[in-house]
């Protein structure tokens, strides 16, 4: 990004690296913060996916006992994963719509004009969103587990579900961020919302796709955030087995690629328009 | 009477020109009906299941569910005037009050019946089939006009309750648990735990089981009864809500 | 005749029975037929809460009022038919045309559909918007809302109009357009009420005041007289700081102190303006410079200061 690096004496670039490093700790803090202080912008990414798995489990206890239904104990350990996911997704749009309104309201411009890293920003939330992740993801873990809810991966299997939910975190807020660095509109990241409820519907977030059919069973199939959840599923019901662990893993990784860089792009096109 | 239908057209000429708030009323329910239906595709293949076309489950849904947000949005409307003052000038005309309420409950009946036959239109497309012909399409109009009767009522009382857009938060999350602590997804037969107990006892479970008449097999007194009960005993109880939150705004 | 609006004892009180906020304290008030009476006062002195009560957008707490000869409480349907109503914020739905508006507040009002595209016709052409009435009146400035929120008002030919603050935030062109309308329907035979904080708004346009602060009125009657009562013309001098105090000394000779901005001391000239030469020379043999000095015949300033102990916000001095 910066080009720069050539005229610098290697002191120099280990203090810029750190001074970074330090402004990327304080941006995640003010992401964090942020949720702390507005619980209402909580509700949506924690008490809805809530809902939905209660909703689920009591209509859907008999279906667990479907052909083509994976083999569990409870409906929770099914959906735990869509759960997270889910959470995670309306998480991600609420972070993007915060930068967009950061965009919005000039405080965007401000960190611009500071002698901040330009890195920073983006990294910063993109971090401050892994972290809120990974802690729906414990949470949603540790809550699910009263209520007859086994992970059959056992600890190190929530740890890598920890792991993943946050890799999935900075994945979905890639796109968020890319977005709202190109629109500069919070309304506009705010209307993806009912896109990505409608994506997260047409996939296996709520059932399995096994026992769906036809079309939609295809668009399923081919839809990414199905092999999101797939890989943490499996560490849930399945238990420790190198596929599901290597889906969990690698699946988030491969799309927070592609959004990191349409991210990159974004914040640099619009650095370039100042 | 001609003050109500003065009201009434605004209310929609006003949705014609910003599109952008009635589109979503429309495709959330053909979303809706068909997500669901591809989603939970297998719940017919539950023993007891009362069909084995999950659209015609799932589609009734879709439609009271659109209707219900439908009705809110009168809410919505009236928090809109509030905030700009154009609703001092509706309550200085010497117009009866009940007109503010049945105007814009007209149009909402209007955009309720479109919905509804487009829903229908949609969902038969994508393989939900009647079951009881007219009788039992007429019970789906039925409970959708009831309900968005019902939540007009209750959105409208909000509004006039907390004049702000924090009314209208309210008034969506109650719909929405409303509705889906009922026998909204699967039916009361299926469904096991606490939900079993709470869908009982709410009367969106009756609801829903109206307007599902058309499309599980015969449109049935046992059927119609409760739902009829719930939608007028509702509708009685939240226009009068409405109409005490109407004239509170005098005090 | 009885008069249009007679108001006794009307207070509105908001907040807990222990502490309640008396928007409006006990205001008496007679507005005679065919006159323009102005309601003078600061932001928050009780003006619009006044003038929403008799209304009827918000009962009272306390006190009777009779609009139009009718019982605001008891008959404030009878009420809203003879009274027009324009409020501080132009009262509009931004997605309808003037027409529109013009169209359905004629049916909210009752009138007989044949006549009423002539009348929205002259209204119209009576506030100057005939060219903009099928445009969106969320397009409009904030002048052509306040004319649109003016014909509106008038719509079903009311006997008694209100104006709430009818020119804040408006320029200068449209206030005087403004004014020369109430004035033209106050010779047409409409009795007008206005709230303003505008002293000259007062002056010019209206036939009597009264000054109300904190939800009392304080004083009341024509311009003329109240500036009268006032009587003295108001000396402001500017002196060097540390002389203020045997300033304030010599000019308390001559009649009392007056309010006025930081830095200068006014008072009133009992004797007239003649006494000018006098208090020069008192205040040269006390050995005190005056820096700046101004001379100003009673204002509605003076009234208002008088009354309250302070001077209006945004007035001239």
């Amino acid at each position: 990004m910066t080009a720069t690096l050539s005229v610098q004496s290697t002191a120099a670039m280990n203090h810029n690296w750190r001074i970074g490093f330090r402004q990327t700790v304080a941006m995640s803090k003010r992401s964090v913060l942020a949720l702390w202080r507005q619980p209402a912008l909580v509700v949506p990414s924690m008490i809805f996916p809530l809902f939905f798995a209660a909703l689920g489990t009591s209509s859907f206890g008999r279906a667990i006992n479907l052909p083509g239904f994976p083999k569990v104990d409870s409906f929770l350990d099914f959906s735990l994963a869509g759960t997270i996911v889910q959470g995670v997704l309306f998480g991600s749009v609420q972070s993007g719509s915060a930068l967009a309104t950061d965009i919005e309201n000039g405080f965007f411009y401000r960190l611009m004009a500071a002698p901040s890293s330009r890195l920073g920003i983006l990294v910063g939330r993109l971090a401050g969103a892994a972290a809120y992740g990974a802690f729906q993801t414990l949470f949603f873990s540790l809550l699910l587990l009263p209520f007859g809810m086994s992970i059959k991966g056992g600890p190190l299997g929530v740890l890598i579900m920890v792991v993943s939910g946050g890799l999935i975190a900075i994945a979905i807020s890639g796109f968020m961020a890319a977005a709202a660095l190109k629109t500069g509109s919070s309304e506009a990241v705010q209307g993806i919302f009912p896109l990505v409820f409608i994506m997260l519907f047409f996939s296996s977030a709520f059932f399995p796709r096994q026992t769906m059919s036809g079309a939609y069973k295809h668009i399923a199939d081919f839809n990414p955030i199905s092999h999101l959840i797939e890989g943490m599923r499996d560490i849930c019901i399945d238990g420790l087995s190198s596929g599901a662990i290597a889906r969990a893993i690698l699946v988030p990784i491969a799309i927070m690629i592609v959004s990191f860089t349409l991210a990159l792009r974004a914040l640099a096109q619009r650095i370039a328009a100042q | 009477m001609r003050s109500a239908s003065a009201l009434s057209t605004r209310a929609l000429r006003n949705t014609r020109r910003m599109p952008s708030t009635f589109l979503p009323t429309l495709a959330m329910p053909i979303f809706q009906s068909i997500a669901f239906a591809g989603t939970f595709f297998a719940i017919t293949k539950v023993p007891g299941f009362p069909t084995d076309r999950s659209i015609n489950w799932y589609m009734p849904l879709a439609v009271c569910m659109g209707a219900a947000f439908g009705g809110v949005g009168l809410g919505f409307s009236a928090i809109k005037d509030m905030e700009n003052g154009f609703f001092d000038r509706l309550r200085m005309a010497p117009t009866p009050r009940r007109s503010l309420i049945i105007g814009p409950l007209i149009s909402c009946y209007i955009r309720t019946l479109v919905v509804v036959t487009v829903v229908l239109l949609v969902s038969i497309g994508f393989g939900a089939r009647p079951t009881s012909g007219v009788v039992g399409l007429a019970m789906l109009y039925i409970a959708a006009l009831g309900l968005s009767t019902v939540s007009a009522g209750w959105g409208l009382g909000i509004a006039f309750r907390f004049r702000d857009m924090r009314g209208a938060a309210i008034m969506q999350l109650t719909l929405f648990l409303t509705m889906f602590l009922s026998s909204a997804q699967t039916p009361l037969n299926v469904m096991t735990g606490w939900l079993h107990t709470v869908a009982r006892y709410n009367p969106a479970t009756n609801i829903l089981r109206l307007s599902r008449q058309g499309f599980l097999g015969d449109v049935t007194w046992d059927g119609v009864w409760g739902g009829l009960v719930a939608l007028v005993g509702l509708s009685v109880l939240t226009l009068w809500f409405a109409r005490r939150g109407l004239d509170s705004l005098d005090r | 005749m009885t008069s249009p609006i007679i108001a006794t004892g009307l207070a509105r009180y908001f907040g807990s029975k222990d502490e309640p906020i008396k928007a409006v304290d006990g205001v008496d008030l007679e507005v005679k037929e065919g006159e323009i009476f102005g309601f003078l006062g600061p932001n928050g002195a009780g003006k619009s809460t006044t003038v929403r009560m008799l209304t009827t957008l918000l009962r009272p707490s306390a006190g009777q009022a009779f609009v139009a000869g009718y019982d605001i409480v008891k008959d404030a349907d009878k009420v809203r038919r003879s009274i027009g109503v324009a409020l501080q914020d132009a009262a509009i739905d931004p997605l309808m045309t003037g027409n529109e508006l013009l169209e359905l507040q004629a049916v909210l009002y009752g009138i007989p559909a044949n006549q009423m595209k002539k009348r929205a016709d002259e209204l119209l052409e009576r506030v100057g918007l005939t060219a903009a009435a099928d445009r969106r009146v969320g397009t409009y400035s904030g002048g052509m809302r306040r004319r649109l929120d003016l014909a509106l008002s008038l719509i079903h030919q009311p006997t008694v109009l209100f104006l709430d603050e009818p020119t804040t935030g408006l320029d200068p062109m449209s206030r005087l357009t403004l004014w020369e309308e109430v004035k033209r329907l106050n010779s047409e035979g409409t009795t007008v009420l206005l709230t303003t904080q505008y002293l000259e708004e007062a002056d010019q346009l209206a036939d009597r005041i009264a000054i109300i602060d904190h939800g009392k009125i304080v004083c009341e009657g024509t311009p003329r007289d109240l500036k009268a009562q006032v009587g003295a013309p108001t000396l402001l001098i500017t002196v060097a700081t540390h002389l203020s105090d045997t300033a304030t000394q010599v000019l308390k000779e001559f009649g009392d102190m007056r309010p006025t901005a930081e830095g200068t001391l006014g008072v009133g000239l009992n004797a007239g303006v003649e006494a000018v030469t006098d208090v020069v020379r008192r205040l040269d043999e006390a050995g005190i410079r005056v820096q700046h000095l101004e001379l100003n015949e009673p204002s509605l300033d003076d009234v208002f200061a008088e009354a309250t102990g302070y001077r209006l916000e945004g007035a001239k001095q």
